[in-house]
């Protein structure tokens, strides 16, 4: 018994590892990220890099909420963006099991957005940014 | 005194600047411009100026100058989106649709009266903005009395038909 156990705590570890740090799925770590998602510039009249976010891709059919997929302009995944209507931050509803499959989470930005062509109403930025801080900037123009 | 827009978000938001003490029509002579503005991260948007008085037969144009989102300019109008109408009666409405960045639209304002307007994905954040073309007459008690079903941050926003027609042009926070 004595044995087993270092061997089960490194399966353990083994098994623990790829949830604290993992990266994006393949098919979406580089733009374009493969189907179902569609480049939001496509979908509604915006941009098609916006300033502070990036390049757009999404789902059609997970908005308004997202998740959102935001590249820079070389085409590496930064962050994942859920859009939140702030009328829909009530009892009644809820947004549950959203999609996050753009890998390690490095830090959480929170921004009140006035809205936005697709998000017509006063809303809240979620941004999961997976890289430093100090590397927004590649989103920034 | 000069108020600049740092100085207004200094001194707090909801303040609205007087600017440009001229009592006769904002560029009377041509065209008059509105900016369509943004902060960069999406959390403010605004009709730059917010009231503007001009002449019978004066053209407007707004221009898209928010790097980030689109913008409209859309008149307060049944025929547009069944909203209550808010421009003077026998004026025709107009619809820009979305303006992306660096892009414009214009129209030429012919009937005096007092014409409101909104951005259609920013209406509820507050983005409205109002016209006196010549003198407001009758449409100006009108204007100020109108509710509709206007979001409050909308129906807050417009400044007071008088400012207008006192300093032709009135910029907001």
């Amino acid at each position: 018994m004595k044995t087993l156990l270092p061997l089960l705590a490194a399966f353990a570890l083994a098994g623990a590892a790829p949830a604290l740090a993992h990266g994006p799925d393949a098919a979406l770590a580089e733009a374009p990220p493969a189907a179902p998602y569609q480049p939001v510039s496509a979908l509604v009249t915006l941009p098609d890099f916006i300033p502070g976010l990036g390049q757009l891709f999404v789902d059609p059919a997970t908005l308004p909420a997202g998740p959102f997929l935001a590249y820079d302009r070389d085409g590496a995944l930064v962050s994942t963006v859920y859009m939140i209507p702030l009328a829909d931050l009530n009892p009644d509803t809820a947004f549950d099991d959203l999609a996050a499959a753009g890998g390690t989470v490095d830090h959480v930005d929170i921004h009140y957005n006035a809205g936005h062509p697709g998000v017509e109403v006063p809303h809240a930025h979620i941004v999961l940014w997976h890289v430093p801080a100090d590397e927004e900037a590649r989103v920034a123009q | 005194m000069s108020v600049g827009r740092r100085d207004i978000l200094r001194a707090g938001g909801g303040i609205v600047a007087l600017l440009a003490a001229a009592t006769r029509p904002a560029g009377a002579a041509g065209v008059v411009d509105i900016a369509m503005g943004g902060r960069s991260d999406g959390g403010h948007v605004w009709f730059d100026p917010l009231g503007l008085l001009v002449a019978p037969g004066q053209t407007v144009r707004w221009t898209n100058r928010d790097a980030g989102n689109a913008h409209t300019a859309t008149a307060y109008h049944p025929a547009i989106g069944d909203r209550p109408s808010r421009i003077p009666a026998g004026a025709r409405p107009w619809d820009s649709d979305y303006l992306l960045p660096g892009e414009s639209f214009s129209v030429r304002l012919t009937v005096p009266g007092v014409y409101d307007y909104y951005c259609v994905p920013h209406e509820q954040a507050g983005m409205v903005g109002r016209i006196v073309v010549g003198d407001a007459g009758a449409d100006r008690r009108a204007a100020e009395a109108a509710v509709g079903d206007l979001p409050d941050a909308a129906l807050r926003a417009f400044p007071p038909v008088a400012a207008i027609l006192r300093h032709g042009i009135v910029r907001g926070s």
